[in-house]
């Protein structure tokens, strides 16, 4: 009869404390132009949040802040405006809002949005994050650990393929930052991510695998276009690694009651 | 069995001193069973109102299965029997009068635990066999019905639930001529499933068939529903059979005297109470009754259950160990009719994957792909993942920690009595 918390909007709520540490860094490297542009990015979101809300009934959430400022912090730079808004419409609209919002959605919108940009427009230069950002990834991500929104299993994993790709000789230092910051804004993404135990193993691993690949393969992609090409391709991936983590824990269970 | 760590959530239902020292009993003045329209329990009446019955004396008898009667909660005056139409039971009331005694029933065959026939007849004539509840689909058992398994709860995990081994105290060889009962009822296993490291029972006394359990983490592992999935999942043709540790000492008392047990251990709790306590009472108590004198001023519900899985009841239900009194009006509170428009408008609420909802269904399945066929209603991955062993009190902690709409518990019980029909049909 009593009712708890962990409704939608406390899980886009925590999401959004997680970025905070994250967002306030990157807006103390960048200055005042970085706070205009996450300010056009929440507002335009903003928008097409309450058009939803007014012609579908589709309630708001604050997500959308954590996909504009995914967006801010990652899209390409001197693009136009129109480009910019054609972008972020694209992503906020086909990726999240016509499937009825977040929670229901398939894809980061803001992952959408830098493919579609990245494809779009593919001479406009990538931003380059420095170390500091990257390092403010880390108390981000534990944020979400610790209020539960993020999955450890994701990290676990994305962060052992890292590790032998390390020992392998792979050189992550100079995308260090740019993989950090995508991880924790786009993978984790509690939506888009895989929902099972082993399938947010897989789907950690498989996003560090992409994007060792494409360091080792994909000559002269910018470090967050190689990050956030990995990150989509592995949240396309996310439901058959859920099918794959079932029909296992199926087996398995099958095995165990005889 | 093997000893696995799970996960599970602590609830926090009321922050009052947990009660101690001897439980006292409390007979309430009034006490009445009720049945909801859904059991579709359909009787017959043995005694009239303001008849005289003795304490576990037939009242009520199944018209569909004329052996299961169900018996005075004490030694009362017969109030008001409350049929709806097609005899199906709404309530029965009762007044209590001290001096009408108790029945006593001849168990002298029973007794003997070697006639499997004579042992549920014994159950049956007596109402005991109520307690038991059937998985798939949670219904009181079939007179014939043959169980795969029997899961004895000897542990609850809700929210200040009373403990087991303070109703069993004392009671250790009651409970193991229950046990010995229950092993003549089918040829499947009976689990005791339990929490602490010292057996309830000394397995070795009997035969392999009984099995101690100690399986799982905090709340919502002290349910049946959990048990059942991880031990021995049901399935349709395949029951398996649950009931309260207390009830099977109920049953060993009861074969040995042909007395029905008069009270059971239950706690009355909640936010609007000053002082949370355990008393003995007896089946359908009054719940005024047992809150009386306990209650913070101001307005508050009366909930036969727990905090989580309760429903606002007037008596205690059929398998419920706990009141809960809460403040304010059981709804929640009021919001913007715009805001409660748009909620409305995306009903059901998406479900975001957390480690909240992973504690929630305690780990014990995929819970967001669970969840998920449930509210998309997809029956068949439903099922597979296990739909069969749990029942609507099993997802009230789901319910509770995602604030779902509509609830979990609402959508299971759906989905289940559509697979029900589909089986019969």
């Amino acid at each position: 009869m009593i009712r708890g918390l962990w409704d939608r909007e406390t899980v886009a709520l925590m999401v959004l404390a997680a970025m905070l540490p994250l967002a306030a860094m990157w807006l103390q490297v960048e200055g005042v132009d970085a706070a205009f542009k996450l300010v056009f990015f929440l507002v335009f979101a903003g928008i097409w949040h309450l058009l939803f809300m007014l012609v579908r009934a589709q309630p708001p959430s604050f997500a959308g802040a954590v996909t504009a400022l995914a967006i801010a912090i990652l899209a390409p730079e001197e693009l136009g405006v129109v480009h910019l808004l054609l972008g972020v419409s694209f992503g906020v609209v086909m990726a999240e809002l016509v499937f009825g919002g977040w929670g229901r959605n398939v894809l980061n919108p803001a992952t959408v949005t830098l493919a579609f940009l990245g494809f779009g427009f593919p001479a406009a230069p990538w931003p380059d994050l420095i170390a500091q950002i990257g390092w403010a990834a880390i108390p981000a991500a534990l944020i979400g650990l610790l209020t539960g929104v993020f999955a450890g299993r994701v990290m676990v994993g994305a962060l052992a393929v890292f590790g032998i790709a390390h020992l392998m000789g792979v050189d992550l230092s100079g995308v260090y930052p740019a993989i950090a910051v995508v991880f924790v804004l786009l993978v984790l993404d509690p939506v888009t991510s895989a929902a099972t135990r082993t399938g947010r193993l897989l789907y950690g691993a498989l996003f560090a695998a992409l994007v060792v690949l494409f360091l080792i393969e994909w000559h002269g992609a910018a470090p967050i276009q190689i990050s956030a090409a990995a990150a989509l391709l592995a949240s396309l991936a996310a439901p058959l690694l859920d099918e794959i983590a079932i029909a296992s824990w199926l087996a398995q269970r099958r095995r165990h009651l005889g | 069995m093997r000893w696995t760590l799970r996960g599970g959530l602590s609830v926090h239902a009321a922050d009052l001193p947990a009660p101690s020292g001897p439980v006292p009993v409390q007979i309430t003045e009034e006490a009445g069973l009720t049945a909801t329209w859904d059991e579709d329990f359909r009787v017959e009446a043995l005694v009239a109102e303001g008849d005289r019955v003795a304490q576990g004396a037939p009242v009520l008898r199944s018209r569909r299965y004329p052996e299961i009667v169900v018996t005075a909660p004490m030694a009362a005056r017969v109030a008001k029997i409350g049929l709806n139409a097609g005899r199906r039971l709404s309530r029965i009331v009762f007044y209590g009068e001290s001096d009408a005694g108790r029945h006593e029933f001849d168990t002298n065959v029973a007794k003997r635990l070697d006639d499997s026939a004579a042992v549920r007849l014994a159950l049956q004539q007596s109402g005991l066999w109520r307690h038991f509840r059937s998985r798939p689909f949670g219904q009181e058992p079939r007179p014939d019905e043959s169980p795969m398994a029997i899961v004895v709860m000897a542990r609850d995990t809700r929210p200040a639930a009373p403990d087991p081994r303070l109703a069993l105290a004392g009671r250790e060889s009651e409970f193991e001529r229950g046990l010995r009962a229950l092993l003549t009822l089918g040829d499947g296993p009976v689990y005791v499933c339990q929490a602490g490291a010292a057996d309830l029972v000394d397995a070795k006394g009997f035969d392999a068939r009984l099995r101690i359990v100690r399986n799982g983490g905090r709340h919502p592992w002290g349910l049946a529903g959990f048990q059942i999935h991880q031990i021995h999942p049901a399935a349709p043709g395949k029951p398996v059979w649950d009931l309260h540790a207390e009830d099977v000492a109920g049953i060993g008392a009861y074969l040995e005297t042909g007395l029905v047990p008069e009270t059971r251990l239950i706690s009355v709790t909640g936010s609007a109470l000053r002082q949370q306590r355990h008393v003995r009472c007896q089946p359908g108590a009054d719940l005024r009754g047992l809150s009386h004198g306990f209650v913070k001023p101001g307005r508050h519900t009366i909930l036969s259950g727990s905090a989580l899985d309760g429903h606002e009841a007037r008596w205690l239900g059929l398998r419920h160990r706990q009141a809960t009194v809460i403040s304010g009006d059981a709804g929640g509170q009021r919001r913007h009719w715009f805001l409660s428009a748009l909620r409305g408008a995306s009903r059901p609420l998406p479900i975001i994957p957390t480690a909240a909802l992973d504690h929630a269904m305690g780990g014990a399945l995929p819970a967001a792909a669970f969840l998920r066929a449930l509210s998309a209603g997809d029956t068949e991955t439903a099922v597979k993942l296990g739909a069969l062993s749990f029942l609507a009190e099993d997802m009230a902690l789901v319910d509770y920690v995602t604030g779902a709409e509509p609830r979990f518990s609402e959508v299971l019980s759906a989905v289940l009595e559509r697979i029900e029909q589909e089986e019969i049909g």
